[in-house]
């Protein structure tokens, strides 16, 4: 009675909040960038103009050029490209593996629950980075090693997060009743209780997918992933270094703001996606 | 009680089941509990929270496994274990099913009311076609068979759940609380359709309750236990008529809902 108290907001409770719907936006122009690249691009993303080297932005060149005379916004539309499709067949292995060692752990429980679980422990325990280097120092660097790396790196993630909620969906009666009705284990887990996870999951890996999109670029950026003359954006970041001495910004500014855009985006999305998804029905 | 086995659809002998305590010890959660249902009989299993009936329900059906004791279907025993291969297993579905206390989980949320039988029915082998009869058998119409749980009411899952239990077409149906979660009226309706379907299909019926009310218009036999023992069993209406054990006695002095009559509704 002594405290005032605040009332709660009215408004449409099925309206995303504005940043969502801000951050949402801007994701889907950047898969539309992705997917008509060929056609808003206004070059070609590797043709060279060495007498164009460095402009700034102008009208020929929006976003100025780089020392090779590349027009960077045209590589920074096609860079969405392996920017947004190799976090996802990354996700895609992690998510395979995961979820396979997540739910056996939490299925059959006793060793094999154990073995999983410390074998994510150790993995946890190491650095992604480190582990991902270490992969591509055995198998040469490239984007293919670089995905299936941090595929790897984010198994034990993923099946850990499905350990959980598969623990939680087993203790479920419907499962019982598949017993009951004398489905063999297998089954059971393949057809209902993985479909089942899957919002969950889903959920997840949205969250999941701005961190992936960070490392890979982390990975190219280092020269262990995307290699010249992709226009790959952490790549590009990295070839745009050495003209910041030079005194031009654009370059490495151009890439390092579209992932950091991206990535935000992703997040403020993904968390709002596994709220809803997580807690659905 | 000659010729044991043959004549009775379940015969259960001595189940018994520990659980250990979390300060160390054991908890004895059913002790040498043995009872026969005969074929198309109906069994109540009825005590307070926690007197194991739970545990009962589910060493039968085999989803927990009994310390010793044995249960026969048939008078063919059952293996503790659930068997590895795959008919073996059917066979051993098809002997014993069980409907479960809160159908809000224990139907799959993402299959129609169609989807859940038609699972089950192709499981063993069974022609689709049968859904429609089974749907219509427990009551749920055109628009519930293609409806997902979370779009019916809470009789409409039970009516699914008892609809895929009868699915298997099994001998014994076991039912847990199968109506404590449900509305007064929705329970009644709920056991008038099982009271029909146990005599038009001759299954036999076990029904664990804490209600005894709910016990009394369903059941020939009532069995009452206690802390895991079976403290008295004998027909229905003699126990409850005239209870033996004081325990018993105060089950029944503590009726949960004394102005229902279930009697009025289910003998209609
Ligand atoms: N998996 C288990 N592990 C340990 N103890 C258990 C387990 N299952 C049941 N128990 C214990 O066994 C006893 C009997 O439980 P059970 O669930 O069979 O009772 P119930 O008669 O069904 O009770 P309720 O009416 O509350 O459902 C309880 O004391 C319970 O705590
Ligand atoms: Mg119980």
């Amino acid at each position: 009675m002594t405290a005032p108290t605040l009332a709660p907001v009215g408004g449409p409770r099925s309206r995303q909040p504005l940043g969502v719907r801000v951050a949402g936006g801007f994701l889907v122009l950047v898969v539309l960038a992705a997917v008509l690249a060929p056609f808003v691009a206004p070059y070609a993303p590797d043709a060279i103009d060495l007498s164009a080297s460095l402009v700034g932005t102008s009208g020929d060149h929006l976003l100025g050029t780089d020392s090779s005379g590349q027009d960077l916004l045209s590589r920074v539309l096609y860079g969405a490209r392996t920017s947004l499709i190799a976090p996802v067949l990354l996700l895609g292995l992690a998510a395979l593996l995961g979820v396979t060692l997540g739910t056996l752990a939490a299925w059959r429980g006793g060793w094999v629950d154990t073995l999983v679980s410390r074998i994510t422990d150790v993995m946890y325990a190491f650095p992604g980075l480190l582990f991902t280097v270490l992969i591509i120092a055995v198998f040469g660097a490239g984007m293919t090693t670089s995905v299936l790396a941090l595929g790897l790196a984010y198994t034990p993630t993923v099946a850990k997060y499905t350990r959980s909620v598969a623990l939680a969906e087993c203790r479920k009666p419907y499962i019982d009743a598949y017993r009951v009705q004398g489905m063999g284990g297998a089954r059971i887990c393949a057809l209902h209780l993985v479909p089942n996870l899957g919002r969950s999951v889903v959920g997840y890996l949205v969250v999941l997918f701005g961190e992936a999109l960070m490392s890979l670029a982390t990975l190219s950026y280092l020269g262990f992933g995307a290699q010249p003359p992709s226009s790959d954006w952490g790549l590009m970041v990295q070839e745009g270094q050495a003209a910041v001495v030079q005194g031009a910004l654009l370059p490495a500014l151009v890439p390092g703001v579209a992932i950091a855009l991206v990535v935000v985006s992703f997040n403020v999305v993904g968390v709002r996606a596994a709220d809803r998804l997580g807690s659905g029905r | 009680m000659t010729d044991a086995g043959q004549e009775h659809a379940l015969a259960v002998d001595g189940l018994h089941k520990e659980y250990p305590m979390p300060g160390g010890g054991r908890l004895t959660a059913a002790d040498a509990v043995s009872f026969t249902v005969p074929a198309g009989g109906s069994l109540g299993i009825v005590g307070e929270s926690g007197s194991g009936k739970t545990t009962v329900a589910r060493m039968l059906v085999g989803l927990v496994r009994p310390d010793a004791g044995a249960v026969r279907v048939a008078g063919r025993l059952r293996e503790t274990r659930t068997p590895r291969g795959a008919s073996a297993r059917l066979a051993r579905a098809r002997e014993i099913q069980m409907v479960f206390q809160d159908p809000y989980v224990s139907l799959d949320p993402r299959l129609t009311s169609r989807q859940c039988l038609t699972t089950a029915l192709r499981l063993h082998g069974r022609d689709d076609s049968l859904a429609d009869g089974l749907l219509d058998r427990v009551g749920l119409g055109a628009r519930e068979s293609g409806a997902r749980p979370h779009g019916m009411s809470g009789g409409q899952r039970q009516r699914l759940a008892i609809a895929r239990a009868l699915a298997v077409d099994p001998k014994v149906l076991v039912l847990d609380e199968a109506v404590a979660a449900l509305d007064v009226s929705i329970q009644a309706q709920i056991l008038r359709l099982l009271g029909e379907i146990r005599r038009d299909t001759g299954v036999a019926l076990v029904f664990v309750s804490h209600d005894l009310a709910v016990v009394r218009h369903i059941t020939d036999e009532v069995l009452v236990m206690r802390r895991g023992i079976v403290v008295e069993q004998g027909p229905t209406d003699g126990v409850l008529a005239a209870p033996d054990h004081p325990y018993t006695r105060r089950l029944l002095a503590s009726v949960p809902r004394p102005g229902w009559d279930p009697a009025a509704v289910v003998g209609a």
